[in-house]
Formats: C-alpha cells, structure tokens, sequence
C-alpha cells in the first residue's frame, strides 16, 4: 500500500480514476439527469455531500465497529444503511432549503441511495486499506469526480439539443452513452499522472 | 421500454378520473412512447404526417364553428357539429396553456361514417402526435380519421 | 453464539443510533413550526407549516377557486404572494405568463408555506364558503340535461347574487381515484337560500357530469363552495337582452327570477337557441315570466326543427333570431352564456347593432 498525499488521492479521485468515466460506476442516474445543467448541478452537490460524508463514516464504523468484533462480512448491509440514512438526511435538507430543486430531482434524490458509486467508493476505500486522512479524500474526489461528469455530460447535452439535429434512433440513451463513452477516453489521457492502485 | 420520468408523469396525466373520466389511454396498458411510435408509424405508412392530419381537422373545425353548436353542411359532404361545455382541461403533456372543452362531430355524407374529436385532440395530434390509447373513449384511429375526413396527401 | 449475538446487537445499534438522527432531523429540518398567513393586510392566520398554501387557506374558510383539488392540473388557483415563497416551481410555470411570473402570481396549491407569507386574493373569495348539501330531487330537463336540487345542510343558507356560480366536489368513483371539483351555475333564485338548484348536461368523458347522471341519488351529501363570478344584474334600468341555450340558460334564470321577485319593471328580451323541439325546457316557467313582468318576451328559436316538432316558432341560428328582433341595441345591455363561439358571435351581432362592448356582460363558460 502506497503512501499517497491526501492531495494525490484527491486529484486522482476526480481525474485519473474518474469513479463514473473509469470505474463505470453510478451511470443510471447519470444518464437519466444529465439533460439539464441545473438539475445536475444539484444532484452533483447531492451526490458530493453523501460520498464524502459516508466514506468517512464508514471507515470509522469499519476500522472501529466491524474489525474489532470480527464483522466484517457485514461491510455490504452496514454501508448501504449507513448510506441511505445520509441520502434521507440530505432529501430533508433540499426540501427544506430548495423546493424548486427538490421537485426537479423527484425521484433521483433518493435514488442516491443505490447509486453504486457511493458503495463503490466505500469498498474501494476498504479494498485499498486507506487511512481515516486518505479515506476523507478519496471519499471527497471520487464524489467531485462524479459531480464533474454529470456537469460536463449535462453541459454537452444542453448544447447538443440546441444546435444539433441527433438521428431519432439515438435520441435519449443512445447519444447519451456515446458522449460518455467520448469523455471516457479523453478522461484516458490522464492516465499515468497518478495510479491509485 | 423503458421511457423518462418525464414521460411517466405524463402518461400519469392521462390517467381515468385525473383530467377526464375514462383517462386518455382507456385500456392501453403500453408506455406511452409506445404508443405514439405506434401511430407514427401508422401515420407514416398512410402517406400522410401529424401536421397534415391535423390540419384537416383543424379546417373541418373551422368551417362548422359557425353552426355554433348546431350541425351544418361544410366542404361539400361534411356535416358537422362544433359545440362546447364549460370548463377548460389542461394538456397532459405538462406545458402551459388551457383547452377549450370542445367538441367536432363530423359525419362523412357520401361514406355514412361519423367521428367526433375534441379541440385538445387537434393539439394532441397536431404537437404531440398523439392520437389517444386504445379503447380510450376518444381515440383516433389515423385510419380512420384520414378515410372519414378525406385527409388530402401531402404534397411535398 | 456468542458471534452471532454480537452481530445482531452490533445491527441493531447501527440502525438505532440512525434512526434517532433521522427523527432529531425530521423534528428539527423538516419542520418549519408555526407560520404567519397575512391575507390582504387585514387577516392574519397561524398556520402549521409544511402544507400548500391552498390547503392551510381552505382550512381556515378561504376557499380559492381549484378544478384539480390542489394537483397543479388546472391553474385556477392562482394568489399574488408578495413575501415568503421561495422561487417559482416548475410545476407553477406552465400556467402563469411572464406578467404575472413577474407580479409574484404564483399557484396556492403548489407554494409550500415554510416561513411568514403575505399574500393577496380577490376580495370577493372573503364570502365563499364550504357547504355541506343533500341532493332533495333530481329531473330529466332534456335528454341530456339534469336539474339537481340541493339543499343546505351546513351552513343552512347560502348568500349568492343571481348569476354566480358554485363548485361541486366528485368524490371518487368508479375508475378515479381523487376528487375533483366542477363549476355550474345556480338556477335558483337569490331569495332561495335554503335550497339551490342546479342545471348539469352530460358531457361525453366527463368526470363529474357522468357521476351526476349515473351514480348520484336524492338523498346523496353533495359538498360544494362557492359563490363564485362576477356575472349578475347590473342596476342600470337599461333595456335587457339575453342570449342562452342549453345549460347556460341556468344563470339567465337565476336573473330572471331575481327580477320577478323585485317586480323589475324592465325591458327584457330573453333568446334561448335550441336544436329542435326535445332540446327545449323550462318553458312553462318562462311563460309564467313572461305574465308576472310585464315587459319580458321569451323567444326559443329552433335551429333545425324535427318535421314532428311542427314548430311555428322562430328558426335559425340564434344570431340570425336575434338580428331579425333588435333593430337598435345603443340603449340596452346584453347578458351572454354559452361556448365562447355562441359569444363572440352574438357579440358581433350585438355591436352591428348599436351596443358598446362595455355593455355586454357574459359567462364565457371558462
């Protein structure tokens, strides 16, 4: 296990080992939401709060709950509760501080919950034995990570539907996963600034 | 097939008892995308496009508004009724605007078939191309409504 | 044993310790405690917060007009807010054109009350009410037109002027699921208050005509509220035409009978256009108008009579009628209900003829 800055692992979070563009992972609400800029931005920020939030928490739960008493094999159940009680926390709050917001993401906000880039960054912090430090700034990274590419996606979108004639057969999901695929290679060029493995 | 949450809430618009009674989907248990690729193909395979439909319909209209609502004979072999009850309905398609609760009776003279449509339907067809579920009360076959209105082919 | 204690205990206080955090955070976030609803600067209400503002208002007896029952489907219910809410909704959009976007209009049933509000409503929504109602009879006026008579239970009277209108309230049936309000015009006379009545055609597809006409019974609860509108008899003395047919004669009866408990003295001229003989109803009524005023005429015109009709009256359209008997209309002023087709057209007629478009009053049955 490599010693990596808190400011590596951060970098590479968000660029080199993009959790959506690299690992593939929390698509469904990333193509569902990405039409449109505002609604991305607050599901981004959603998505950012929760990450980073839950990675640090279950690492503590993790180092400190499950390893002493020998449950670990209870990792899977522990995470995705300790997940979606954060995601309900977070649906108060928007619908305290933003209705508007709140009824543009209907229901993607609690899909937040399942969204496998949250747990996935949670077991990659256990799989790659991080520190309480390392952990938070994986943990933030790979929430940014996610933010930047439904930005970027939504941005691409929006300008797309403005000026572009797509060929109905790839209106919707078919333009959507080709773009993404686009942004997966260019997010390649990154590739061997930092590894995380 | 999957479709949006857009589209979920619209088909949710058109549910019985939400907008009218028997809903605009009647029995139709397809998403909605479905259906209107469906009658976009129906459409298209009639030689004919929504717009042209449409604007038949929207002529027919016209002309017998001036029965105001009593049957009159217009283009020949039409006669048809336009009358109207109070109240507005909203498009189910979630944008804004109200529509007159308005509804065409058109009875072909020389074929003896008869339609009716509402003024929401024109709308339906003519933005959307939607043309109403199967077994929905106010269903328009395009079939149908390009054989009893005589929809001219376009000529483009 | 002792392993499989452990991990249930250890479950258990995971999901415990979350829960309280989610029920201090629901006690704390999501509850906005008491607001303040200051109504026209006049009235001021405490509220619970976290409901629309169109239900906090119906509870405290304000009753802002709604089709949909507060699902944001009809765009009736629309209140100036001018502090309080947050940014409008995109559910609120689709009915507010940007006039009224920018005068701070937005729809009640979609402003969720979170903090202090100040708002503003038409002054006449002050005097509607909710009723409690049970149907006493019901009769086939036409084929398709049924007259309802409903009389009030709770409040026992309703104060309303000729010519306004109130909202039934369907409740579920059949294949729907939520209620839905309707508006109809009263029939009934002013001096009525115990009892209105009402006049319903079925509409193909219609919600509530189609409750009216196959489930409703003598003897059913009906809630309504009202009175809404701004169609009545203006004082003015002047030379009255009117121009009804089919279920817009409702409130031109309303007027009529108005007028004949006040012994009106004014000229009046009531056009009522029909298809043929079976489309006709009331007359006996209006014949018994036409000797208690002295100065009213009621003139039915039938636009396509049945050969077993053998009508003597007038035919035609209902314009063409009412071109052939008003030869100037500079001194009168008319009282309109109908589709907004029938309107316009008898508008035009009307202006041909004379008459200042301020003094046509109309029930644009919208």
């Amino acid at each position: 296990m490599q010693e990596l800055g808190f400011f590596t692992i951060l970098f590479s979070a968000v660029f080199t080992n993009n959790i959506l563009l690299t690992n593939y992972l929390g698509m469904c609400s990333f193509l569902a939401v990405s039409r449109e800029v505002k609604a991305s931005l607050g599901l981004g920020t959603a998505v950012f709060f929760v990450t980073a939030a839950t990675t640090a928490l279950n690492w503590a739960v993790y180092y400190h709950i499950l390893v002493p008493l020998n449950l670990v094999y209870l990792r899977f159940i522990v995470f995705i509760v300790v997940i979606a009680a954060f995601v309900q926390l977070v649906e108060m709050i928007i619908e305290r501080v933003s209705e508007a917001l709140y009824q543009a993401l209907g229901i993607f906000l609690p899909l937040i919950t399942v969204n496998c880039a949250i747990l996935g960054a949670c077991l990659f912090m256990v799989i790659r034995d991080y520190s309480f430090g390392q952990a938070c700034a994986y943990g933030a990274g790979a929430g940014l990570g996610w933010a930047l590419a439904i930005l970027a996606m939504a941005g691409i979108r929006q300008r797309l539907a403005q000026r572009s004639r797509i060929p109905r057969g790839l209106e919707g999901p078919g333009i959507a996963l080709i773009i993404a695929g686009t942004m997966a290679l260019a997010f390649m060029g990154f590739n061997g600034m930092v590894s995380l493995n | 097939m999957k479709q949006s949450a857009r589209d979920d809430a619209i088909q949710n618009q058109m549910r019985p008892g939400h907008l009218t009674r028997d809903g605009m989907l009647g029995a139709d248990r397809r998403k909605l995308r479905d259906i209107i690729e469906a009658d976009d193909a129906a459409v298209r395979r009639l030689g004919l496009s929504h717009a042209a439909i449409a604007a038949r319909m929207r002529e027919l209209r016209d002309a017998g508004a001036r029965g105001l609502g009593q049957a009159i004979r217009v283009l020949g072999h039409f006669d048809v009724r336009v009358d109207s009850v109070r109240g507005k309905l909203p498009c189910p398609f979630l944008h804004p605007g109200l529509f007159q609760k308005e509804f065409i009776e058109v009875r072909n003279e020389l074929s003896g078939e008869q339609i009716m449509f509402t003024e929401l339907n024109i709308h339906l067809i003519q933005e959307h191309g939607f043309y109403e579920g199967l077994e929905s009360p106010f269903r328009q076959d395009p079939a149908t409504l390009a054989r009893v209105l005589e929809v001219p082919l376009d000529t483009v | 044993m002792m392993e499989l204690l452990i991990a249930v205990g250890v479950m258990c206080a995971i999901n415990t310790v979350l829960a309280l955090l989610l029920v201090i955070a629901d006690a704390t976030i999501a509850n906005y405690g008491e607001c303040g609803v200051t109504v026209n600067d006049k009235k001021k209400l405490m509220v619970p917060g976290g409901r629309s503002l169109l239900s906090v208002l119906r509870d405290n007896q304000i009753f802002i007009p709604s089709a949909c029952g507060g699902r944001g489907s009809c765009g009736l219910c629309k209140v100036t807010v001018l502090e309080g809410a947050g940014a409008t909704l995109p559910t609120e959009t689709p009915w507010l054109t940007p006039e009224e976007q920018k005068g701070n209009v937005r729809l009640s049933c979609q402003v969720k009350v979170k903090r202090d509000l100040r708002i503003q409503i038409p002054e006449e929504l002050f005097s509607v009410r909710q009723y409690r109602t049970r149907v006493v009879s019901m009769s086939d006026l036409t084929h398709d037109i049924k007259e309802v008579k409903l009389q009030l239970v709770d409040p026992p009277a309703i104060d309303f002027k000729a010519g306004q209108f109130i909202q039934i309230e369907v409740p579920p049936y059949a294949l729907t699921d939520e209620p839905v309000y309707r508006a109809y015009s009263i029939a009934s006379a002013p001096s009525e208050t115990g009892e209105i009545e009402l006049e319903i055609r079925y509409v193909p597809n219609g919600i509530c005509t189609t409750y009216v006409h196959r489930h409703l019974k003598v003897g059913d609860a009906v809630t309504i509220n009202g009175p809404y509108g701004t169609f009545c008899l203006q004082p003015t003395g002047r030379e009255m035409i009117c121009i009804a047919g089919g279920s817009g004669m409702a409130p031109i009866k309303s007027l009529l009978l108005e007028m004949e408990r006040a012994r009106d003295p004014r000229p009046c001229r009531y056009f009522f256009g029909a298809r043929a003989r079976r489309d006709l109803f009331v007359t006996e009524r209006m014949r018994d108008l036409e000797q208690s005023l002295p100065n009213f005429r009621f003139i039915p015109a039938l636009s396509a009579p049945a050969p077993e009709d053998r009508w003597e009256g007038e035919t035609g359209l209902i314009t063409e009628v009412v071109g052939r008997h008003v030869a100037d209309a500079s001194e009168a002023e008319a009282y309109l209900c109908g589709s907004p087709l029938m309107i316009d057209a008898c508008i035009r007629v009307l202006r041909e003829k004379g008459m200042p478009e301020s003094n046509i009053f109309f029930d644009k049955f919208g």
